[in-house]
Protein backbone atom coordinates (compact mmCIF):
# COMPACT_ATOMS: atom_id res chain seq x y z
CA UNK A 1 0.00 0.00 0.00
CA UNK A 2 2.52 2.36 -0.46
CA UNK A 3 2.33 3.60 -4.06
CA UNK A 4 0.37 6.84 -4.53
CA UNK A 5 -1.16 8.44 -7.05
CA UNK A 6 -4.26 11.49 -7.38
CA UNK A 7 -7.68 10.45 -6.54
CA UNK A 8 -10.39 11.20 -9.04
CA UNK A 9 -11.94 14.00 -7.21
CA UNK A 10 -15.78 14.86 -6.46
CA UNK A 11 -18.52 12.60 -7.69
CA UNK A 12 -17.57 9.58 -10.53
CA UNK A 13 -17.72 11.28 -14.02
CA UNK A 14 -19.74 9.33 -16.09
CA UNK A 15 -21.14 9.37 -19.51
CA UNK A 16 -24.68 7.98 -20.11
CA UNK A 17 -26.19 6.23 -23.56
CA UNK A 18 -28.65 3.73 -24.21
CA UNK A 19 -27.77 0.31 -25.66
CA UNK A 20 -28.64 0.21 -29.08
CA UNK A 21 -29.99 -3.48 -28.49
CA UNK A 22 -32.81 -2.94 -25.56
CA UNK A 23 -32.55 0.81 -24.86
CA UNK A 24 -31.19 0.46 -21.79
CA UNK A 25 -29.49 3.17 -20.02
CA UNK A 26 -26.04 2.45 -20.11
CA UNK A 27 -23.37 3.84 -18.21
CA UNK A 28 -19.87 4.31 -19.04
CA UNK A 29 -16.84 5.09 -16.56
CA UNK A 30 -13.48 4.55 -18.09
CA UNK A 31 -13.40 7.88 -19.61
CA UNK A 32 -13.26 6.38 -23.43
CA UNK A 33 -10.50 3.70 -22.49
CA UNK A 34 -12.57 1.20 -22.46
CA UNK A 35 -12.67 -0.69 -25.97
CA UNK A 36 -16.12 -2.87 -25.19
CA UNK A 37 -19.01 -2.64 -22.93
CA UNK A 38 -21.13 -5.25 -21.93
CA UNK A 39 -24.98 -3.76 -21.05
CA UNK A 40 -26.11 -4.77 -17.54
CA UNK A 41 -29.43 -5.33 -18.95
CA UNK A 42 -29.65 -7.23 -21.77
CA UNK A 43 -25.47 -8.52 -21.89
CA UNK A 44 -24.95 -7.11 -25.29
CA UNK A 45 -21.39 -6.72 -25.50
CA UNK A 46 -20.87 -3.65 -27.39
CA UNK A 47 -18.13 -1.39 -29.30
CA UNK A 48 -17.47 1.64 -26.54
CA UNK A 49 -14.97 3.25 -28.89
CA UNK A 50 -18.09 3.00 -31.82
CA UNK A 51 -20.04 6.05 -31.51
CA UNK A 52 -23.39 4.18 -31.92
CA UNK A 53 -22.24 1.82 -29.55
CA UNK A 54 -22.14 -1.45 -32.23
CA UNK A 55 -23.28 -4.33 -31.10
CA UNK A 56 -20.34 -6.86 -30.88
CA UNK A 57 -21.90 -9.84 -29.21
CA UNK A 58 -25.29 -10.57 -27.80
CA UNK A 59 -25.50 -14.12 -25.64
CA UNK A 60 -28.48 -15.12 -23.09
CA UNK A 61 -27.62 -15.05 -19.65
CA UNK A 62 -30.30 -15.38 -16.81
CA UNK A 63 -31.29 -12.48 -15.13
CA UNK A 64 -28.97 -12.71 -11.27
CA UNK A 65 -26.87 -14.66 -12.60
CA UNK A 66 -23.53 -14.88 -10.79
CA UNK A 67 -23.71 -11.13 -9.85
CA UNK A 68 -20.16 -9.80 -8.67
CA UNK A 69 -19.49 -9.47 -5.03
CA UNK A 70 -18.21 -5.77 -5.46
CA UNK A 71 -21.25 -3.94 -7.81
CA UNK A 72 -20.03 -2.14 -10.71
CA UNK A 73 -19.37 1.45 -10.31
CA UNK A 74 -18.13 0.57 -6.67
CA UNK A 75 -14.69 2.74 -5.95
CA UNK A 76 -12.65 1.85 -3.46
CA UNK A 77 -8.89 2.88 -2.34
CA UNK A 78 -5.72 0.06 -3.88
CA UNK A 79 -2.37 1.10 -3.01
CA UNK A 80 -3.41 4.59 -2.22
CA UNK A 81 -5.26 4.82 -5.17
CA UNK A 82 -9.17 5.20 -5.75
CA UNK A 83 -10.14 3.07 -7.99
CA UNK A 84 -13.59 2.23 -9.54
CA UNK A 85 -15.13 -1.10 -10.35
CA UNK A 86 -15.85 -0.91 -14.20
CA UNK A 87 -16.16 -4.59 -15.39
CA UNK A 88 -16.38 -8.06 -14.41
CA UNK A 89 -16.28 -11.40 -15.95
CA UNK A 90 -16.04 -14.68 -15.13
CA UNK A 91 -13.87 -17.35 -16.44
CA UNK A 92 -13.33 -20.99 -16.47
CA UNK A 93 -11.19 -23.90 -16.85
CA UNK A 94 -12.14 -27.58 -17.09
CA UNK A 95 -9.51 -30.06 -15.31
CA UNK A 96 -10.52 -33.57 -16.03
CA UNK A 97 -13.85 -32.55 -16.95
CA UNK A 98 -14.52 -30.87 -14.29
CA UNK A 99 -14.99 -26.75 -14.29
CA UNK A 100 -13.56 -24.84 -12.16
CA UNK A 101 -14.58 -20.55 -12.25
CA UNK A 102 -12.77 -17.56 -10.90
CA UNK A 103 -14.33 -13.79 -11.42
CA UNK A 104 -12.18 -11.06 -12.64
CA UNK A 105 -12.81 -7.25 -11.76
CA UNK A 106 -11.73 -4.09 -13.72
CA UNK A 107 -11.03 -1.41 -11.84
CA UNK A 108 -10.12 2.23 -13.39
CA UNK A 109 -8.67 4.87 -12.11
CA UNK A 110 -8.18 7.80 -14.73
CA UNK A 111 -4.49 8.52 -14.10
CA UNK A 112 -3.63 5.19 -13.20
CA UNK A 113 -5.37 3.12 -16.14
CA UNK A 114 -6.74 -0.07 -15.25
CA UNK A 115 -6.04 -2.70 -12.30
CA UNK A 116 -7.75 -5.78 -11.62
CA UNK A 117 -8.69 -8.24 -8.81
CA UNK A 118 -9.15 -11.71 -9.27
CA UNK A 119 -11.61 -13.63 -6.68
CA UNK A 120 -11.52 -17.79 -6.52
CA UNK A 121 -13.49 -19.80 -3.68
CA UNK A 122 -12.48 -16.37 -1.61
CA UNK A 123 -9.57 -16.27 -2.31
CA UNK A 124 -8.35 -12.81 -4.25
CA UNK A 125 -4.95 -11.45 -5.93
CA UNK A 126 -4.25 -7.63 -6.93
CA UNK A 127 -3.18 -8.19 -10.26
CA UNK A 128 -1.90 -5.72 -12.63
CA UNK A 129 -0.38 -6.16 -16.67
CA UNK A 130 3.77 -6.41 -16.60
CA UNK A 131 5.47 -4.03 -18.62
CA UNK A 132 8.72 -6.12 -19.31
CA UNK A 133 8.71 -9.86 -20.40
CA UNK A 134 9.72 -12.09 -17.59
CA UNK A 135 12.58 -14.93 -18.00
CA UNK A 136 11.44 -18.01 -18.79
CA UNK A 137 13.33 -21.18 -18.05
CA UNK A 138 14.29 -23.41 -21.61
CA UNK A 139 11.75 -25.86 -19.84
CA UNK A 140 9.36 -23.41 -18.54
CA UNK A 141 9.20 -25.12 -15.46
CA UNK A 142 9.99 -21.75 -13.76
CA UNK A 143 11.12 -17.90 -14.66
CA UNK A 144 12.45 -15.16 -13.61
CA UNK A 145 11.38 -11.33 -12.61
CA UNK A 146 13.02 -8.52 -11.06
CA UNK A 147 15.44 -11.07 -9.60
CA UNK A 148 12.70 -13.84 -8.15
CA UNK A 149 12.06 -17.03 -9.23
CA UNK A 150 8.42 -18.20 -10.40
CA UNK A 151 7.90 -22.12 -10.10
CA UNK A 152 5.20 -22.90 -12.75
CA UNK A 153 1.94 -24.05 -11.06
CA UNK A 154 -0.64 -25.30 -13.69
CA UNK A 155 -1.42 -24.55 -16.83
CA UNK A 156 -5.14 -24.53 -18.54
CA UNK A 157 -7.40 -23.33 -21.41
CA UNK A 158 -9.49 -20.91 -19.90
CA UNK A 159 -13.08 -19.39 -21.59
CA UNK A 160 -14.88 -16.12 -20.74
CA UNK A 161 -18.10 -17.43 -19.69
CA UNK A 162 -19.92 -14.20 -18.04
CA UNK A 163 -18.55 -10.59 -18.86
CA UNK A 164 -20.42 -6.87 -17.36
CA UNK A 165 -19.19 -3.56 -17.41
CA UNK A 166 -16.33 -2.27 -19.58
CA UNK A 167 -13.00 -3.74 -20.57
CA UNK A 168 -9.79 -2.38 -22.00
CA UNK A 169 -9.94 -4.97 -25.04
CA UNK A 170 -12.35 -6.72 -27.17
CA UNK A 171 -13.76 -9.09 -24.64
CA UNK A 172 -15.92 -11.88 -25.99
CA UNK A 173 -18.38 -14.47 -24.02
CA UNK A 174 -16.45 -18.29 -25.20
CA UNK A 175 -13.24 -16.53 -26.19
CA UNK A 176 -10.39 -18.66 -24.77
CA UNK A 177 -6.39 -17.81 -23.74
CA UNK A 178 -3.89 -20.57 -22.98
CA UNK A 179 -3.40 -19.38 -19.39
CA UNK A 180 -0.21 -20.61 -16.80
CA UNK A 181 0.89 -19.73 -13.81
CA UNK A 182 3.86 -19.10 -12.26
CA UNK A 183 3.92 -18.46 -8.13
CA UNK A 184 6.25 -17.51 -5.46
CA UNK A 185 3.84 -16.47 -2.75
CA UNK A 186 2.49 -14.19 -1.91
CA UNK A 187 2.81 -13.66 -5.90
CA UNK A 188 1.91 -15.34 -8.75
CA UNK A 189 2.85 -13.97 -12.55
CA UNK A 190 0.18 -15.42 -15.30
CA UNK A 191 0.35 -15.66 -18.92
CA UNK A 192 -2.33 -15.36 -21.17
CA UNK A 193 -1.65 -16.53 -24.77
CA UNK A 194 -3.92 -15.50 -27.66
CA UNK A 195 -2.87 -16.01 -31.06
CA UNK A 196 0.42 -15.09 -31.17
CA UNK A 197 -0.19 -12.16 -28.63
CA UNK A 198 0.90 -13.13 -24.99
CA UNK A 199 -0.08 -10.90 -22.36
CA UNK A 200 2.18 -11.37 -18.72
CA UNK A 201 0.23 -10.02 -15.35
CA UNK A 202 1.78 -10.57 -11.74
CA UNK A 203 -1.23 -10.95 -8.93
CA UNK A 204 -0.11 -10.04 -5.36
CA UNK A 205 -2.30 -12.19 -2.77
CA UNK A 206 -4.54 -9.78 -0.67
CA UNK A 207 -7.01 -10.83 1.78
CA UNK A 208 -10.39 -11.06 1.04
CA UNK A 209 -11.25 -8.60 4.67
CA UNK A 210 -8.97 -5.74 2.94
CA UNK A 211 -10.81 -5.87 0.10
CA UNK A 212 -14.09 -5.06 1.71
CA UNK A 213 -12.44 -2.53 3.91
CA UNK A 214 -11.25 -1.03 0.59
CA UNK A 215 -14.30 -0.83 -1.10
CA UNK A 216 -16.44 -0.10 2.74
CA UNK A 217 -18.56 -3.35 1.70
CA UNK A 218 -21.62 -4.38 3.90
CA UNK A 219 -20.83 -7.28 5.55
CA UNK A 220 -17.90 -10.24 5.69
CA UNK A 221 -16.10 -11.54 2.80
CA UNK A 222 -16.54 -14.85 1.51
CA UNK A 223 -14.57 -16.97 3.54
CA UNK A 224 -11.91 -18.63 2.02
CA UNK A 225 -11.83 -22.30 1.06
CA UNK A 226 -8.65 -24.27 0.48
CA UNK A 227 -5.35 -23.17 0.22
CA UNK A 228 -5.02 -20.85 -3.18
CA UNK A 229 -1.75 -21.07 -5.28
CA UNK A 230 -0.20 -18.45 -4.04
CA UNK A 231 -1.46 -17.76 -0.69
CA UNK A 232 1.35 -16.93 1.68
CA UNK A 233 1.87 -19.82 4.26
CA UNK A 234 1.02 -18.28 7.61
CA UNK A 235 4.47 -20.38 9.10
CA UNK A 236 6.68 -19.99 6.09
CA UNK A 237 8.60 -17.36 8.51
CA UNK A 238 7.81 -18.02 11.35
CA UNK A 239 9.55 -21.95 10.28
CA UNK A 240 12.56 -20.81 10.15
CA UNK A 241 12.86 -17.75 12.97
CA UNK A 242 11.45 -20.53 15.22
CA UNK A 243 14.20 -22.62 14.41
CA UNK A 244 17.18 -20.39 14.62
CA UNK A 245 15.30 -19.68 18.37
CA UNK A 246 15.59 -22.92 19.08
CA UNK A 247 19.43 -22.98 17.94
CA UNK A 248 19.72 -20.07 20.73
CA UNK A 249 17.79 -21.65 23.31
CA UNK A 250 19.49 -25.04 22.77
CA UNK A 251 22.91 -23.16 23.36
CA UNK A 252 21.59 -21.26 26.41
CA UNK A 253 20.32 -24.64 27.71
CA UNK A 254 23.62 -26.06 26.86
CA UNK A 255 25.09 -22.79 28.99
CA UNK A 256 22.67 -23.69 31.79
CA UNK A 257 23.64 -27.06 31.91
CA UNK A 258 27.46 -26.00 31.87
CA UNK A 259 26.70 -23.73 35.43
CA UNK A 260 24.55 -26.31 36.81
CA UNK A 261 27.19 -29.21 36.68
CA UNK A 262 29.75 -26.72 37.67
CA UNK A 263 28.37 -25.22 40.40
CA UNK A 264 25.75 -27.85 42.03
CA UNK A 265 27.43 -29.14 45.27
CA UNK A 266 26.99 -32.79 44.52
CA UNK A 267 28.80 -33.36 48.19
CA UNK A 268 27.96 -36.45 50.25
CA UNK A 269 25.76 -37.13 52.76
CA UNK A 270 26.05 -40.35 54.05
CA UNK A 271 27.66 -43.48 53.44
CA UNK A 272 27.89 -46.87 55.10
CA UNK A 273 27.62 -50.28 54.59
CA UNK A 274 25.41 -53.73 55.93
CA UNK A 275 25.16 -57.08 55.42
CA UNK A 276 21.70 -58.67 54.91
CA UNK A 277 21.81 -62.08 56.33
CA UNK A 278 18.63 -63.89 55.22
CA UNK A 279 18.45 -66.82 57.47
CA UNK A 280 18.29 -65.21 60.80
CA UNK A 281 15.02 -64.32 62.03
CA UNK A 282 13.32 -61.77 63.41
CA UNK A 283 12.76 -57.53 62.84
CA UNK A 284 15.16 -56.74 59.95
CA UNK A 285 14.82 -53.07 59.78
CA UNK A 286 16.92 -50.48 61.48
CA UNK A 287 18.11 -46.94 61.32
CA UNK A 288 21.34 -44.98 60.55
CA UNK A 289 22.98 -42.14 62.33
CA UNK A 290 21.39 -39.44 62.09
CA UNK A 291 23.43 -37.08 59.19
CA UNK A 292 22.82 -33.32 58.28
CA UNK A 293 21.78 -31.83 54.74
CA UNK A 294 23.63 -28.65 54.70
CA UNK A 295 22.23 -26.16 51.96
CA UNK A 296 19.36 -24.34 50.07
CA UNK A 297 16.50 -27.24 49.30
CA UNK A 298 18.07 -30.03 46.69
CA UNK A 299 17.41 -33.39 45.62
CA UNK A 300 19.25 -36.11 47.31
CA UNK A 301 20.51 -39.23 45.21
CA UNK A 302 20.43 -42.41 47.21
CA UNK A 303 22.59 -45.33 45.81
CA UNK A 304 22.43 -48.93 46.99
CA UNK A 305 24.77 -50.91 45.69
CA UNK A 306 24.92 -54.81 46.60
CA UNK A 307 27.01 -58.22 45.84
CA UNK A 308 24.34 -59.89 44.18
CA UNK A 309 25.29 -63.17 41.83
CA UNK A 310 22.11 -64.65 40.74
CA UNK A 311 19.94 -63.36 43.32
CA UNK A 312 18.04 -59.56 44.60
CA UNK A 313 18.12 -57.46 47.39
CA UNK A 314 14.82 -55.39 48.07
CA UNK A 315 14.98 -52.27 50.18
CA UNK A 316 11.84 -50.35 51.69
CA UNK A 317 13.48 -47.15 52.62
CA UNK A 318 12.38 -44.41 54.62
CA UNK A 319 14.45 -40.93 54.67
CA UNK A 320 13.63 -39.46 57.92
CA UNK A 321 13.73 -35.96 58.84
CA UNK A 322 14.67 -35.88 62.28
CA UNK A 323 13.41 -32.09 63.03
CA UNK A 324 9.59 -32.30 61.40
CA UNK A 325 8.79 -36.34 61.14
CA UNK A 326 8.17 -35.58 57.43
CA UNK A 327 9.15 -38.82 55.85
CA UNK A 328 9.91 -39.82 51.93
CA UNK A 329 9.29 -43.27 51.92
CA UNK A 330 10.62 -45.64 48.94
CA UNK A 331 11.39 -49.05 48.29
CA UNK A 332 14.15 -49.97 45.99
CA UNK A 333 15.27 -53.73 43.93
CA UNK A 334 19.04 -54.20 43.31
CA UNK A 335 18.71 -57.29 41.04
CA UNK A 336 21.52 -59.05 38.84
CA UNK A 337 21.36 -62.71 37.37
CA UNK A 338 24.19 -63.86 34.47
CA UNK A 339 24.88 -67.25 33.33
CA UNK A 340 25.87 -68.92 30.27
CA UNK A 341 23.13 -71.04 27.24
CA UNK A 342 23.93 -71.45 23.82
CA UNK A 343 24.38 -67.58 22.13
CA UNK A 344 26.55 -67.47 25.28
CA UNK A 345 26.70 -65.40 28.35
CA UNK A 346 23.87 -63.28 29.66
CA UNK A 347 22.92 -60.75 32.50
CA UNK A 348 20.57 -58.95 32.99
CA UNK A 349 20.04 -56.18 36.15
CA UNK A 350 22.57 -54.69 37.71
CA UNK A 351 24.16 -54.61 41.42
CA UNK A 352 23.97 -50.65 41.70
CA UNK A 353 20.61 -48.90 41.51
CA UNK A 354 20.28 -45.36 42.23
CA UNK A 355 16.99 -42.98 42.62
CA UNK A 356 16.39 -39.50 43.54
CA UNK A 357 14.57 -37.85 45.95
CA UNK A 358 13.19 -34.67 44.96
CA UNK A 359 13.18 -31.43 46.87
CA UNK A 360 15.12 -31.87 50.16
CA UNK A 361 15.19 -29.00 53.01
CA UNK A 362 18.41 -28.60 54.81
CA UNK A 363 17.67 -31.00 58.05
CA UNK A 364 18.68 -33.62 60.39
CA UNK A 365 17.47 -36.70 58.74
CA UNK A 366 18.39 -40.45 59.45
CA UNK A 367 17.41 -43.46 57.22
CA UNK A 368 14.96 -46.51 58.04
CA UNK A 369 15.98 -49.57 55.87
CA UNK A 370 14.45 -52.54 55.70
CA UNK A 371 16.06 -55.61 53.10
CA UNK A 372 14.44 -58.54 51.90
CA UNK A 373 15.58 -61.08 49.98
CA UNK A 374 15.23 -64.56 49.27
CA UNK A 375 15.00 -66.58 52.37
CA UNK A 376 17.90 -68.80 53.13
CA UNK A 377 20.09 -66.86 50.49
CA UNK A 378 22.31 -66.14 53.17
CA UNK A 379 24.60 -62.94 53.62
CA UNK A 380 24.32 -59.97 51.21
CA UNK A 381 26.34 -57.39 51.59
CA UNK A 382 25.45 -53.86 50.53
CA UNK A 383 25.94 -50.51 51.26
CA UNK A 384 24.14 -47.10 51.00
CA UNK A 385 25.60 -43.60 49.62
CA UNK A 386 23.47 -40.05 49.89
CA UNK A 387 24.93 -37.56 47.56
CA UNK A 388 22.60 -33.89 47.84
CA UNK A 389 22.57 -31.37 45.03
CA UNK A 390 22.78 -33.64 42.29
CA UNK A 391 22.81 -32.32 38.72
CA UNK A 392 20.31 -33.85 36.83
CA UNK A 393 20.45 -34.57 32.99
CA UNK A 394 16.72 -35.81 32.48
CA UNK A 395 15.59 -32.19 32.69
CA UNK A 396 17.74 -30.74 30.37
CA UNK A 397 16.85 -33.41 27.89
CA UNK A 398 13.40 -32.53 28.63
CA UNK A 399 13.98 -28.86 27.85
CA UNK A 400 15.90 -29.71 24.95
CA UNK A 401 12.24 -31.91 23.98
CA UNK A 402 10.14 -28.92 25.19
CA UNK A 403 11.74 -26.77 22.93
CA UNK A 404 11.51 -29.42 20.00
CA UNK A 405 8.33 -30.05 19.88
CA UNK A 406 6.71 -26.82 19.06
CA UNK A 407 9.64 -25.76 16.20
CA UNK A 408 8.51 -29.48 14.81
CA UNK A 409 4.65 -28.95 15.21
CA UNK A 410 5.43 -25.64 13.23
CA UNK A 411 7.08 -27.31 10.72
CA UNK A 412 4.97 -30.17 9.78
CA UNK A 413 1.96 -27.33 9.59
CA UNK A 414 3.93 -25.75 7.35
CA UNK A 415 4.53 -28.83 5.27
CA UNK A 416 1.19 -29.75 4.89
CA UNK A 417 0.35 -25.89 4.02
CA UNK A 418 2.69 -26.59 1.27
CA UNK A 419 1.18 -30.07 0.68
CA UNK A 420 -2.61 -28.89 -0.12
CA UNK A 421 -1.16 -25.90 -2.13
CA UNK A 422 0.95 -28.11 -4.79
CA UNK A 423 -2.06 -30.98 -4.50
CA UNK A 424 -4.02 -28.45 -6.68
CA UNK A 425 -0.81 -28.13 -9.26
CA UNK A 426 -0.36 -29.26 -12.61
CA UNK A 427 2.34 -31.93 -10.56
CA UNK A 428 -0.34 -33.20 -8.38
CA UNK A 429 2.52 -32.56 -5.70
CA UNK A 430 5.67 -30.57 -4.84
CA UNK A 431 8.23 -30.34 -7.47
CA UNK A 432 11.18 -31.99 -7.31
CA UNK A 433 13.24 -29.22 -6.61
CA UNK A 434 15.03 -30.40 -4.05
CA UNK A 435 13.13 -28.10 -1.50
CA UNK A 436 12.49 -29.93 2.08
CA UNK A 437 8.40 -30.37 0.81
CA UNK A 438 9.73 -32.03 -2.02
CA UNK A 439 12.31 -34.14 0.22
CA UNK A 440 9.41 -34.74 2.45
CA UNK A 441 7.16 -36.00 -0.07
CA UNK A 442 9.77 -38.16 -2.07
CA UNK A 443 10.39 -40.14 1.23
CA UNK A 444 6.55 -40.81 2.10
CA UNK A 445 6.17 -42.06 -1.53
CA UNK A 446 9.10 -44.38 -0.70
CA UNK A 447 7.93 -45.72 2.06
CA UNK A 448 4.37 -45.72 0.88
CA UNK A 449 6.20 -47.73 -2.95
CA UNK A 450 8.01 -50.23 -0.11
CA UNK A 451 4.91 -50.90 1.83
CA UNK A 452 2.81 -51.84 -0.98
CA UNK A 453 6.12 -53.48 -2.44
CA UNK A 454 6.18 -55.49 0.79
CA UNK A 455 1.98 -56.46 0.70
CA UNK A 456 2.58 -57.90 -2.75
CA UNK B 1 3.16 -13.22 16.75
CA UNK B 2 4.34 -16.92 16.87
CA UNK B 3 7.44 -15.40 17.17
CA UNK B 4 6.66 -13.49 20.34
CA UNK B 5 5.06 -16.67 21.46
CA UNK B 6 8.20 -18.67 21.19
CA UNK B 7 10.30 -16.65 22.51
CA UNK B 8 8.31 -16.61 25.62
CA UNK B 9 7.88 -20.32 25.70
CA UNK B 10 11.48 -20.72 25.20
CA UNK B 11 12.73 -18.60 27.45
CA UNK B 12 9.51 -20.38 30.16
CA UNK B 13 11.29 -23.76 28.60
CA UNK B 14 14.70 -22.14 30.26
CA UNK B 15 13.53 -20.73 33.63
CA UNK B 16 11.58 -24.14 34.28
CA UNK B 17 14.77 -26.19 33.78
CA UNK B 18 16.48 -24.23 36.10
CA UNK B 19 13.70 -23.71 38.52
CA UNK B 20 13.82 -27.98 38.38
CA UNK B 21 17.35 -28.05 38.84
CA UNK B 22 18.32 -25.54 41.57
CA UNK B 23 14.94 -27.10 43.83
CA UNK B 24 15.96 -30.62 42.46
CA UNK B 25 13.34 -31.84 41.17
CA UNK B 26 12.69 -35.38 40.46
CA UNK B 27 11.25 -37.53 38.22
CA UNK B 28 11.38 -40.68 40.33
CA UNK B 29 8.46 -41.77 42.09
CA UNK B 30 9.39 -41.46 46.26
CA UNK B 31 5.88 -41.31 48.61
CA UNK B 32 5.72 -38.83 51.55
CA UNK B 33 4.52 -39.30 54.99
CA UNK B 34 4.03 -36.81 57.46
CA UNK B 35 4.79 -37.18 61.29
CA UNK B 36 6.74 -39.82 61.55
CA UNK B 37 6.31 -40.41 65.46
CA UNK B 38 10.29 -40.17 66.96
CA UNK B 39 9.91 -43.73 68.38
CA UNK B 40 10.64 -45.24 65.19
CA UNK B 41 13.97 -44.29 65.98
CA UNK B 42 13.95 -46.85 69.02
CA UNK B 43 11.69 -48.97 67.20
CA UNK B 44 12.24 -49.17 63.50
CA UNK B 45 9.86 -52.30 63.21
CA UNK B 46 6.78 -50.32 63.97
CA UNK B 47 7.09 -48.50 61.19
CA UNK B 48 4.81 -49.42 57.96
CA UNK B 49 6.54 -48.70 54.82
CA UNK B 50 4.18 -48.05 52.01
CA UNK B 51 6.48 -50.73 49.71
CA UNK B 52 6.05 -53.24 52.24
CA UNK B 53 3.84 -55.32 49.82
CA UNK B 54 5.63 -55.22 46.81
CA UNK B 55 6.36 -58.70 44.77
CA UNK B 56 9.56 -58.85 43.60
CA UNK B 57 10.59 -59.59 40.95
CA UNK B 58 12.27 -63.31 41.19
CA UNK B 59 13.53 -62.97 37.50
CA UNK B 60 16.53 -64.45 35.59
CA UNK B 61 16.20 -66.87 32.65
Amino acid sequence: MSETGPAPSGKPQVRSSNCPSCGAALSLRSFGQAVTVVCQSCHSILDAQDPTLKILQTFQVAVGEDPPLIPLGTRGTIRGTTYEVVGFQRRTIRVEGIPYSWHEYVLFNPYKGFRYLTEYNGHWNDTSILRSIPAVSPGKSSLTYLGETYKQFQSANASTSFVLGEFPWQVRVGETADVCDYISPPRVISSEQTGKEVTWSMGEYIAGRDIWKAFKLSGDAPTPIGVYENQPSPMSEAVSATWRMVFVFAVALIVLMSVFYTFSRDEAAFEDGYTFDTNTTGEASFVTDIFELKGHTSDVVLTTTAELNNSWLYVNYALINQDTGHAYDFGREVSYYHGYDSDGFWSEGSTKDSVTVPSLPPGHYYLRIEPESDPHHGSIPYSVSLRRDVPQLSFFALGALGLLIPAIVLTWRSISFEHMRWAESDYGGAPDDGSLLSTVENAVDSVKDSMSGDDE
Amino acid sequence: MIRSMFLIYGLAVLAAVSLAEYRGWSLDRVDEVLNVPKSVRDNPGSYRSVYSSYHHYTGGK
